[in-house]
């Protein structure tokens, strides 16, 4: 499962012991100068940084990071393509009207207008990357309770993030034997199997919180769900490396703010 | 063995819309004792357990704790289940946090104990279990026996004074089931009154101090694992098979063989049978030494350095604490469960070996072993490893 496998890296990334705070703090930062940029010099910068950060420092494996990529960097190559031939302004380089009421053009503004929202893909989605990389779900949940957020949104989080991975376990083995016994040969077939699943994995998850409820009694469950507190204490020379690349990105946005591709 | 510490008197209950699960069972256990409910799928076995931490309420009879009958307020089942730890069959179904610190403090947490008291309880519950480290590891992560591990420690930390296991060993490997029952009986020594449910006949009948037949939610035998396995009529009602020692052993008594009393657990024990029953002794060779590493010892042996000393002396790791002695040096146990046993099986091919196993077990090798050189008028040595290398 890939969730897991994201789980996985950020469990055993070599950040992992650095301040929660501190690298969520790096990632939506990254993520607020990449939006508040002008020129795309300071979201490539993040992109770069954050990626090197993640590989030399995270000792992410860099072909997991690509394949990290791969999804959102379809997706987002596909809307640059339209930004880039449908918004106009400046010189046209080159123009196609198949339609009397469309038309396909290359033009400076729009190539301009495409870099940009590139490079803020770049940084915004390594600075997602960033936290998701380094920083495993079960830290967020002590981060979600001292940042006070309502214990009913917490543990209800937590017995969600916990249920998923059972769950999730649980369609694996109804799909399996579906597949080994020809459940997906044809369309027909395929609609049925997955009605099926469905209604496994409904009465599955039924049982699954009858017998969550169950376990909670039988521990002397009395509305309090534990959280693990522990967390290091932000190291100065992590706060100060986050602090530097703050100011540098800050001062690219401001400086190139006006330097475009072409 | 103390007092009774949970009792059934004529226990029924059927399920909501379905058949009768419990037909009328009375039954006691002592506090100290390791107890095996054995019975085919669907003999009632959950149902009855899940009774005795006020899961579920008979419809008839009475369950006492503590020769008290059960209450099923609020607060009087908070103490009972404090008192009596379910473990359920799937960890999976049992684990409710996201990581393996919140799990085993859940409990603590919901009891009320202070922040400080939380983290020294499940300090506590996971050196119990052997899982020092693994507080931040989620357990999607853990495999199938670490997660039975993870259950048991998330009921220890309510330091329970009896602890129920529901079929402790399903979809465990052979190896992870022998942890699993070699950490139960090191509870059973820690104090603890043990309840297994299991159809394995195999591990119940050498582990238990007393076996309950259970099918269709009657009780068909109930004594010690010999007598109420031994009866053929009685295992196959009870849709079971014999242990395989015993079956071997009434089969040499019905052809004449003139056996010792005592029906055989263990290889040792039908070692001795089928000595006597065709030699007349147990060892032909000058009996091996048994060496005993006491990892709690203040003065620390190397076991590496001990090894280095004498090659090719086999090592059993006793209890939880002692695995984890030898997997910090490195080194692989050849045995570890009935590791006396085996270490005792060494000693008679004239073979020495050595015990790595914690202090209060130390003086449990020492009685074993000199009880059987009593009883078979051998002289097996028994020393400690730091005596070895002086």
């Amino acid at each position: 499962m890939y969730e897991e496998i994201l789980e996985d890296i950020a469990h055993n990334s070599a950040l992992r012991e650095t301040n929660t705070a501190v690298k969520l703090a790096t990632g939506a930062g990254a993520i607020l100068l990449c939006l508040l940029s002008p020129g795309f010099f300071a979201p490539l910068f993040v992109a770069v940084t954050l990626v090197l950060a993640l590989v030399l420092l995270a000792r992410v494996d860099i072909h997991t990071l690509l394949h990290v990529y791969t999804a959102p960097a379809l997706f987002a190559l596909f809307s640059i393509a339209v930004i880039v031939l449908v918004s106009g302004g400046g010189e046209c380089f080159w123009r196609w009207q198949p339609l009397p009421w469309f038309a396909l053009s290359l033009s400076r503004d729009g190539i301009n207008q495409g870099v940009l929202v590139l490079a803020r893909f770049a940084g915004g989605t390594t600075a997602i990357a960033f936290i998701a990389l380094t920083t495993p779900m079960t830290d967020l949940f002590a981060v979600m309770k001292r940042a006070r957020v309502p214990d009913e949104v917490t543990d209800l989080a937590m017995i969600i993030y916990r249920t998923i991975f059972v769950i999730m376990a649980h369609v694996v083995q109804v799909y399996r034997a579906q597949i080994m016994r020809l459940g997906y040969s044809t369309f027909r077939e395929s609609v049925r199997s997955f009605a099926t699943l469905c209604g496994a994995v409904f009465i599955a998850s039924w049982e699954a919180g009858e017998d969550l409820v169950r376990a909670m009694e039988a521990r002397c469950y009395d509305g309090k769900f534990a959280v693990l507190g522990r967390d290091r204490p932000p190291a100065p020379l992590s706060v100060a490396a986050v602090a530097l690349f703050f100011l540098t990105t800050g001062a690219l946005a401001v400086t190139t703010a006006d330097i475009t591709l072409i | 063995m103390g007092r009774v510490i949970l009792e059934a008197r004529d226990i029924w209950y059927r399920y909501p819309r379905g058949m009768e699960a419990i037909r009328g069972i009375s039954f006691h256990i002592w506090r100290g004792e390791k107890v095996a409910v054995v019975g085919p799928n669907g003999a009632g076995k959950s149902t009855l357990l899940l009774m005795f931490n006020g899961m579920v309420k008979p419809d008839r009879g009475i369950i006492l704790f503590d020769n008290e009958p059960i209450r099923y307020d609020r607060a009087a089942l908070r103490e009972l289940r404090r008192k009596v730890g379910f473990v359920m069959q799937n960890p999976d179904r049992q684990i409710i946090s996201p990581t393996v610190f919140q799990d085993v403090a859940f409990g603590p947490v919901n009891l009320g104990y202070s922040g400080e008291e939380v983290r020294k309880a499940v300090e506590r519950a996971l050196a119990q279990v052997g899982l020092q480290g693994f507080e931040r590891r989620p357990p999607h992560q853990l495999s199938g026996g670490e997660k039975k591990r993870v259950a048991i420690a998330g009921v220890l930390a309510m330091d329970p004074d009896v602890l129920i296991l529901d079929e402790p060993t399903t979809g465990l490997d052979p190896s992870g089931s022998e942890d699993i029952m070699e950490l139960l009986d090191e509870l059973h020594h820690q104090g603890k009154t043990v309840i297994i449910s299991t159809h394995d006949i195999e591990l119940a009948y050498p582990w238990a101090d007393r076996a309950i037949l259970l099918t269709r939610g009657r009780i068909l035998q109930e004594d010690v694992p010999d007598i109420a396995f031994g009866d053929p009529e009685l295992v196959r009602m009870a849709r079971l098979s014999m242990p395989t020692l015993l079956e071997l052993y009434i089969e040499l008594k019905k052809r004449g063989f003139s056996l010792p009393e005592r029906k055989p657990k263990t290889v040792l024990d039908m070692l001795n049978v089928i000595d006597r029953a065709f030699r007349n002794r147990l060892c032909y060779t000058q009996p091996g030494r048994i060496t005993v590493l006491d990892v709690d010892a203040p003065c620390k042996v190397s076991l590496s350095e001990w090894r280095a000393r004498h090659p090719g002396v086999s090592l059993g790791a006793m209890g939880t604490r002692a695995k984890q002695r030898a997997a910090e040096e490195k080194i692989t146990p050849e045995f570890t469960y009935g590791v006396i046993d085996k270490c005792i099986l060494k000693a008679l091919l004239g073979e020495d070996s050595m015990i790595v196993t914690t202090g209060s077990m130390a003086g449990r090798v020492r009685e074993r072993v000199q009880e059987f050189s009593r009883e078979f008028n051998l002289d097996i040595e028994v020393v400690m490893a730091r005596e070895t290398l002086e």
